[in-house]
């Protein structure tokens, strides 16, 4: 029975895509909730009333526009230092011949094998003693180190998938190594930046450990420690306004995603199958 | 126009010995193949010509300038390469274009440059499009086209025809002949195909492990090869290869003797171990001292090619015209045209002991 087969698949696919996206559609609609609707029992599934004074409230009377732009200039700069140093690395690893190339590849990817909290002790102690304790650029740095490796192997497997022969035509055609990298190397590797620097944004937006250990002030801190701290307290939780700002927090990301999801998807079948 | 030495050139990559002591001399104009199987150091020794690889010792010039040093852009060279490694981003008339660019040479200047070269290589409906979008003959003439664009002195051409199906091939060939004659530009030419070598070349470089082989002629490559590796290599079917002893009586071989003229060998031979060479179309089929058996006919419509045995089972081919009856399992007695014998010293690198004048050249239709 195709018909019934087809069915029963097509039920069961969307019953886990509902289950996957259950807590982003509660989210959307606790912020819309007022307060008084929120602890009602039985609960409201579509609430009685819409209001967005949580929304207001974040964005007049709390700090949550300074977390935001904590948050754009960390993700946005990590990126941008990832996705230059990675692109360079990978280059040196695949297409210049030295000793413990090889090696260098796997060690960078050793660093994976510690967990962060490992790391964040001797990190926090050499950002005081270079004295970046408590600023946005200790948090750049701090980013950059773990996303770095990845980023790297990404481009790397990029990378491979160039024909070498590409750029010896350019060099021959009188092109500079820098020349031909600019001209030839760059274009093709375009789709990996660009996953590349979605990873990165993505991980960087979302990090929170290192973001709570290294920074403390409002003034540097990133939306996720912001929030956090500033709406969850020992006593209460603001659950409408942790919803508002959720829901803010993710809108960016989204919007990304969906301009730039077909580079993303080809980032993960980076390696297998060349395109 | 310019000419190309090679003096002493060698290449190591490691411990590996690529290249040894290369020297080969190629004169202003000439087509140079070089041929020989894979691994025989006829890629490096392009790479190397076109800056891409550096030699271990040795100097490279062109024209008289040694380029040892030399970056690829600068040694006014152009490189046809086997995958064409055109430029996927940009079009057609972009990659003809991109030397001329790196070169500085201006907008207008350029397009006019591009345009005569898309109509050199009938080009033209193509220019806007992407290499994606172009069949492998195309995209092997945006590759020439990219290479003749802005008058090198020299083009090196990397196997450039072996992803091309062998109609395509032939057609390509004659037509990379026919613009070298109109160019006339020094090309070197590296490939693994002997019928390309001999068709379109003035002279072949033959090298084997590294190691130049003879450089000559096809005429004398085909009719005079230096050992036993150019004699193998060159010709399809190959040339035949038959061990057996030398004696005062002739050729030995299986306990049969080939009558052979002593005088068109090297004067100071010693009876002993040789292996006698002779091409298909020399082995004659009906009367000769050797007794053969048939085990295949091959019928290629314009001849047949006819597979022997030797009692000893040495297998040989022969050449033989179409519309002759000769059936599988057949015995037959086979002998060998006198003046088209070779005898090479034993062993794989075995040189050619005959004394060639010019009587004993067996005349080839010329290119």
């Amino acid at each position: 029975m195709p018909f019934l087969r087809t069915l029963a698949f097509n039920l069961f696919t969307w019953t886990l895509v509902l289950l996957i996206a259950f807590p982003l559609i509660w989210m959307i609609i606790t912020s819309v909730k007022p307060q008084t609707e929120l602890f009602r029992i039985p609960p409201t599934w579509w609430p009685e009333t819409i209001t967005f004074e949580h929304y207001k409230r974040l964005l007049y009377e709390t700090p949550f526009l300074i977390y935001f732009r904590n948050s754009v200039v960390l993700a946005t700069t990590t990126t941008m230092f990832v996705v230059t140093l990675a692109t360079l690395g990978a280059y040196s690893l695949v297409r210049f011949k030295y000793r413990g190339r090889d090696t260098l590849a796997l060690l960078v990817l050793f660093t994976y094998l510690l967990p962060s909290v490992v790391l964040i002790i001797p990190l926090y102690l050499m950002m005081v003693a270079i004295g970046l304790s408590n600023t946005l650029l200790s948090l750049i740095l701090a980013h950059t180190t773990f996303a770095l490796p990845y980023a790297l192997w990404l481009l790397r497997s990029f990378m491979e998938g160039i024909p070498e022969d590409l750029e010896s035509a350019a060099l021959v055609d009188g092109a500079t190594r820098m020349g031909a990298f600019r001209d030839i190397i760059l274009p093709q590797l375009l789709p990996g930046i660009i996953s590349t620097a979605l990873f990165t944004f993505i991980l960087s937006w979302n990090e929170y450990l290192y973001a709570l250990v290294l920074v403390n002030s409002d003034s540097v801190a990133p939306l996720t420690t912001g929030v956090m701290s500033m709406l969850i307290s020992a006593f209460n939780i603001e659950w409408s306004l942790l919803m508002a700002a959720s829901v803010m927090m993710s809108v960016p990301l989204i919007i990304v995603f969906a301009f730039l999801q077909s580079y993303l998807t080809s980032g993960f079948g980076a390696g297998g199958v060349k395109g | 126009m310019a000419q190309v030495t090679l003096k002493n050139v060698r290449k190591e990559f490691g411990s590996f010995t690529a290249l040894e002591s290369l020297n080969i001399q190629i004169e202003s104009g000439e087509f140079v193949a070089l041929l020989g199987p894979s691994g025989c150091g006829k890629s490096t020794t392009l790479r190397m010509l076109a800056g891409l690889d550096f030699p271990t010792s040795g100097d490279i010039s062109i024209g008289d300038r040694v380029v040892n040093d030399v970056a690829p852009g600068k040694r006014d060279i152009a490189m046809v390469f086997q995958s064409y490694a055109l430029y996927p981003h940009m079009s057609v008339a972009d990659n003809i274009g991109y030397p001329l660019k790196k070169r500085g040479v201006a907008r207008a200047e350029r397009d006019k440059a591009v345009q005569a070269a898309a109509e050199l290589l009938q080009l033209e409906p193509l220019l806007n499009r992407k290499p994606k979008q172009l069949s492998g003959g195309q995209q092997q003439r945006v590759a020439l086209g990219r290479a003749l664009v802005r008058d090198p002195k020299v083009f090196l051409l990397d196997e450039p025809l072996s992803n091309l199906d062998a109609k395509l091939r032939s057609y390509m060939r004659a037509e990379i002949i026919e613009l070298h004659r109109r160019l006339g530009k020094t090309m070197v030419y590296v490939t693994h195909d002997q019928l390309e070598a001999m068709t379109m070349a003035n002279r072949i470089a033959v090298m084997h492990n590294g190691r130049l082989q003879q450089f000559d002629t096809p005429d004398a490559v085909y009719n005079r090869p230096a050992n036993r590796f150019v004699a193998s290599f060159i010709g399809t079917p190959s040339m035949n290869q038959i061990d057996g002893q030398l004696t005062a009586r002739g050729f030995g071989v299986a306990g049969h003797i080939v009558p052979i003229d002593r005088s068109r060998f090297a004067p100071d031979l010693a009876d002993g171990d040789y292996m006698l060479g002779v091409r298909p179309e020399f082995v004659i089929l009906g009367d000769g001292p050797l007794p053969a058996t048939v085990k295949l006919v091959e019928n290629t419509g314009h001849e047949q090619i006819v597979t022997l045995e030797l009692a000893n089972a040495t297998r040989l081919l022969a050449r033989v015209e179409a519309g002759r009856r000769i059936d599988v399992g057949q015995n037959i007695g086979i002998g060998f045209q006198a003046d088209a014998l070779h005898l090479f010293a034993p062993g794989e690198d075995g040189v050619r002991l005959n004394i060639d004048t010019s009587a004993s050249v067996i005349p080839m239709r010329s290119r």
